[in-house]
């Protein structure tokens, strides 16, 4: 065969192979994400709408959120974590705020930061009802501080 | 240099890039994914706003999965099972239907392979589903999915299960301890039966083995029980319970409250009628009336007084009846409500009051059923099970025992065991023989039996 | 354009590959591909001279490496997650069950390269002088490949594993004196615990694949100083017969003569040609390595880029399509968790093994002591006990002869290991199906 046929058919050759290389690379890439997590979900069931009291927010402390049941406008669920270093803020009903114990930070009922060194007010996490009729909070999902969810109880 | 090589190398590289792709599109498309997306096109036809369906349809393809870290394991059942949780879906095929009367064992707390068996750390059906080779809990059908409740309510009956009682009260009373160890106690010459529901026996090779042991296991000197079909099934529901869960605090704290029935039936087979009067009916004069008692003394005295009256009530000649937690606390809540009516209509089925010696020799009766000695000495102690090459062939009646040995003898052949002596010195070992049960029996218990086996002995005549 | 120019020449500073020049300058200015020559004869790269077993081992073993590291992402080498960790690479990881099949059967593929490779070396007589001590080379690479097998058995945790191992380890502890002390080291206890697997786990990833490193340097550096691959048989009619392998460059003279020289006395200096560029180490005293003086180039000589690379690259496409062939369609196998309570009936040693346990099941001391001390010992020896200096079959008759009966034993001893023997090591035929539960 002639230089150019067999210079051809090398080329290719090596193309195939660069392309190989490259699929394996995102192969690779796509290994190492993990595809389950040992870790609590993101997504889960916190009971039904009748388990909850109006007024004062009820902790959830291992979930580390807070349930909102309002009278007139329905369900929010705000992240009880601190934005400052991570810490479970309490809620106090004497002064209708998040206190955090741990450098200070105080939160007002929209999350929002009154006082101290956290940066960011707290999150609110989505919260749905599910098909069961219970309350299906979703943390990938951060809503407004307005958001609420209306339940037919 | 060879004419074709450049060819041959482009064909190979291409061949190589061919397998790779392949391999990426064989690891790309799992069956799950096209479940889901099966799901979420159910769930969205029923949505009312188009709104709400595009939501529905833009959820996220993810393996689901439940972490029970307390339970040792980790479903991911959820994956392909959607609507589990869904009561609009309980009209759906499966896998998308929804799992009534869940009840206090939700998926989130339980995962699915506590309770149906199968292998949670799977994804496609079949391995999913535990019908594979190496797995050893295949999927339960529905026939034998009840059996499940039995590995963790492992006390007491199980309302909805009667078959987990009655299995365990055969497996007591036909001897199947003297052959197999059951959780430390028992013989050696089966197998230990501990671990029977985590052993991947298919509960129709179970109950099969039980209705004719000998078409399963053709070596084996396990007698034919004669059980019926039900027995069959429920002592299988027995063997599918038994399995041994590693399971965390919130797990083995919540158990069944046993019920007052339950207790009274336990009342009525260990004869307590025998000493104990209840409301002035039955008993006889030295041991206290039980009417109340549940008033007068606290729950946890009385739980301690059934395991060891010895140390409770010093110089008490009640036996220690060796009853599971689940049992006393049935029995106690027999005794809470326990009338003289009670007393009546349990009498009524006695033909004739028990004296203590009496009470002791049932006890020793229930003894040599428990710890399975009527598994080779026969239900009415009359033996006549086949042993190749003992002397005699077969395993000895014990009828007749007080003419060759004495009390004593007799004990120490119990605690230390006995070879039986071989017809043909040269002859292989007869497969069953007595073994050493002193660790695992009391004296005590010993000498029950041995009180026992006395008392069937019949009445010589004085005179000759 | 001129700056990208200038980025691309400061990084390739060889001549153009159309040139002699840029050919050979590819090779050894080249810190991964400087190993080579820059000519090889074409003869000894036939794919019948050697059939490529050594490179295909070679390469099977990057094809572990890579898997391997690929693996570790997701396994933790202790009992209690090991197994589930095998399920979720079966199961869940993108590409998981793939990985897994393509380690454990490019693992075995290498234990049984490695032997072909250990005999077509034999055959061609290619561990005669000057190429002993690359033979004992070989030797300890093969217990390293075994090593390396045998401890990544062990890791999925599995009956399979746990008895396997229980095996091994056991018939390794027969050894008089230091046997039960090793078996101590290995198990970092006297039973296969998580002692073991840890101890398994480290040898495997880190120790062993060292070991296997520094010695294939060795190995490949000792091929070139050797003076390259051996002659084919049948390229030793033009050459003297038992000719030695002689330095693969002429010496240098300096001043030239255009003529290509007639063979050359002992002692003499190479004529140079003038149209070739020699490179000088240094000028020292003393005898040279070798006391032939080998001709000019071979009459079968041809450059490394492109002749030798290519059918390299080939080799390796075809290993790797092989693996990767095969992985597709069959998976490797996991039963269920190991359990110490419960022996498989029967339980057997990795298929490597098998010959010993056979032998094991007549003789403890056999198979466990005598066998295994006497292979190796046999197999060390060889090229320094070969008194005969030719490499042709037929002047080797009674070499090849004992070789082949060597290997066609072991063969039937694993065959029969594998296939012959069921419960109790009882002879059953292999048409009955044993499983160790109904």
């Amino acid at each position: 065969m002639n230089r150019r046929a067999f210079f051809s058919w090398s080329v290719a050759g090596l193309a195939a192979i660069w392309a190989a290389v490259g699929v394996s690379l995102g192969a690779a890439a796509r290994f190492l994400m993990p595809s389950v997590f040992y870790e609590p979900p993101q997504t889960f069931k916190i009971g039904n709408p009748g388990d909850f009291s109006f007024g004062a927010p009820t902790l959830l402390p291992d979930e580390k959120i807070f349930v909102f049941r309002d009278q007139e406008k329905g369900f929010a669920v705000a992240s009880a974590v601190c934005t400052h270093l991570g810490c479970t803020v309490q809620w106090f009903s004497s002064d209708d705020r998040f206190h955090c114990p741990c450098h200070g930070s105080i939160f007002g009922t929209n999350g929002e930061v009154a006082h101290g060194p956290a940066p960011r007010g707290l999150e609110w996490f989505e919260v749905t009802q599910a098909r069961d009729g219970q309350l299906n909070v979703d943390k990938t999902r951060i809503v407004p501080a307005s958001y609420r969810l209306m339940v037919k109880v | 240099m060879k004419n074709r090589t450049p060819q041959f190398f482009f064909a190979l590289s291409l061949l190589v890039l061919a397998l790779l792709i392949g391999a990426i599109w064989q690891a790309s498309s799992p069956s799950w994914k096209t479940y889901q997306s099966q799901f979420y096109r159910l769930a969205a036809q029923q949505e009312p706003t188009a709104a709400a369906k595009d939501a529905v349809l833009r959820s996220r393809v993810s393996i689901r999965q439940v972490l029970l870290p307390g339970l040792q394991r980790v479903d991911r059942c959820t994956t392909c099972h959607l609507g589990v949780d869904d009561p609009t879906m309980a009209k759906a095929a499966q896998p998308f239907t929804y799992h009534r009367n869940v009840g206090p064992h939700p998926v989130s707390k339980f995962g699915c392979t506590i309770c149906h068996g199968g292998q949670g750390l799977a994804v496609d059906k079949t391995n999913a589903h535990g019908r594979v080779e190496f797995w050893s809990q295949p999927l339960l059908t529905k026939d034998y999915l009840r059996a499940s409740c039995g590995r963790c309510h492992k006390e007491g009956d199980v309302p909805g299960v009667p078959e987990l009682a009655e299995g365990r009260r055969l497996f007591e009373t036909h001897g199947c301890r003297g052959c197999h160890k059951l959780n430390g106690v028992g013989g050696s010459i089966g197998p230990d039966l501990s671990e029977e529901g985590a052993n991947h026996r298919q509960p129709e090779w179970l109950k099969r083995h039980f209705l004719e042991p000998n078409a399963l296991s053709p070596s084996s000197p396990m007698p034919n029980f004669h059980f019926t079909d039900e027995q069959a099934r429920v002592l299988t529901f027995y063997m599918l319970s038994l399995t041994s869960e590693q399971m965390g605090a919130y797990y083995s704290s919540v158990r069944l409250i046993p019920s007052p029935e339950f207790g009274r039936k336990l009342f009525t087979e260990r004869n307590c009628i025998a000493c104990h009067s209840v409301g002035g009916t039955g008993g006889r004069t030295n041991s206290p009336d039980l009417a109340g008692v549940t008033k007068r003394h606290s729950i946890g005295w009385l739980d301690e007084q059934l395991v060891n009256p010895e140390m409770i009530s010093p110089g008490s000649s009640m036996p220690a009846y060796e009853m599971n937690s689940n049992e006393r606390k049935a029995l106690i809540e027999f005794l809470n409500i326990a009338t003289v009516d009670d007393a009546r209509q349990i009498l009524m089925g006695r033909p004739k009051g028990l004296t203590v010696e009496a009470a002791l020799i049932e006890a020793g009766k229930q003894n040599f059923s428990r710890f399975g000695c009527v598994g080779c000495h026969g239900l009415q102690v009359q033996g006549g099970l086949p042993n190749p090459n003992s002397q005699g062939g077969e395993v000895p009646s014990l009828l007749h025992v007080a003419d060759d040995y004495t009390k004593p003898e007799v004990a120490a052949i119990i605690r230390n065991g006995k070879m039986p002596p071989l017809a043909d010195a040269k002859g292989p070992a007869p497969p069953l023989y007595m073994q050493a049960w002193r660790q695992m029996l009391t004296d005590e218990e010993v000498s029950r039996i041995v009180e026992y086996l006395w008392s069937l002995q019949p009445k010589k005549d004085t005179a000759w | 354009m001129n700056k990208l120019q200038e980025v691309y020449r400061s990084i390739v500073r060889r001549d153009p590959l159309s040139t002699e020049k840029g050919k050979a300058e590819l090779v050894f200015l080249n810190v991964w591909l400087h190993i080579h020559p820059v000519k090889v004869k074409q003869e000894n790269f036939k794919v019948r001279h050697t059939f490529y077993l050594g490179f295909i081992s070679f390469y099977l073993f990057l094809i572990l490496v890579g898997t391997g590291v690929a693996l570790m992402f997701y396994y933790r080498p202790y009992p209690a997650q090991a197994y589930q960790d095998m399920k979720d690479l079966q199961f869940v990881v993108f590409l998981g069950s793939f990985l897994r099949n393509v380690h454990r059967w490019a693992a075995h593929g290498m234990v049984v390269c490695v032997v072909l490779h250990l005999c077509r070396v034999f055959y061609t007589g290619s561990y005669k002088k000057p190429r002993q001590f690359n033979w004992v080379v070989g030797v300890i690479l093969m217990l390293l490949t075994l090593g390396l097998s045998f401890t990544g058995y062990l890791l999925p945790w599995d009956q399979l594993a746990f008895w396997a191992i229980t095996v091994g380890t056991n018939i390794g502890g027969y050894a008089p004196l230091v046997g039960a002390k090793i078996k101590e080291i290995l198990l970092g206890g006297h039973n296969v615990a998580e002692g073991a697997l840890i101890r398994f786990y480290v040898l495997h990833v880190v120790v062993l694949p060292s070991l296997v490193v520094l010695f294939t340097m060795v190995h490949f550096w000792r091929i070139r100083k050797d003076g390259g691959l051996s002659r084919p048989v049948w390229k030793l009619e033009g050459e003297a017969a038992g000719q030695n392998a002689p330095m693969s460059q002429p010496l240098v003279q300096i001043g030239g003569a255009a003529a290509p020289p007639a063979p050359l006395r002992k002692g003499t200096v190479a004529a140079a040609s003038k149209d070739k560029t020699y490179g000088l180490m240094e000028v020292v005293t003393g005898k040279p390595l070798f006391e032939t003086i080998g001709p000019e180039e071979s009459d079968d000589e041809v450059f490394s880029f492109p002749y030798a690379f290519y059918r390299e690259t080939i080799a390796f496409l075809v290993t790797l399509i092989s693996v990767m062939a095969v992985s597709l369609i069959w998976n490797a196998p996991l039963e269920e968790l190991a359990n110490p309570a419960k022996t498989p009936n029967p339980a057997k040693a990795p298929w490597y093994f098998l010959g010993l346990q056979e032998l094991v099941s007549h003789s403890a001391f056999l198979g466990g002591v005598l066998a295994p001390t006497l292979m190796v010992g046999a197999l060390l020896a060889i090229p320094y006990f070969d008194k005969n200096p030719s490499r042709r079959l037929a002047s080797r008759k009674r070499a090849i002869w004992v070789f082949t009966a060597f290997m066609v034993v072991n063969f039937v001893l694993i065959v029969v290991g594998t296939y012959f023997r069921g419960p109790g090591w009882a002879l059953t035929p292999p048409w009955v199906h044993v499983t160790g539960h109904e």
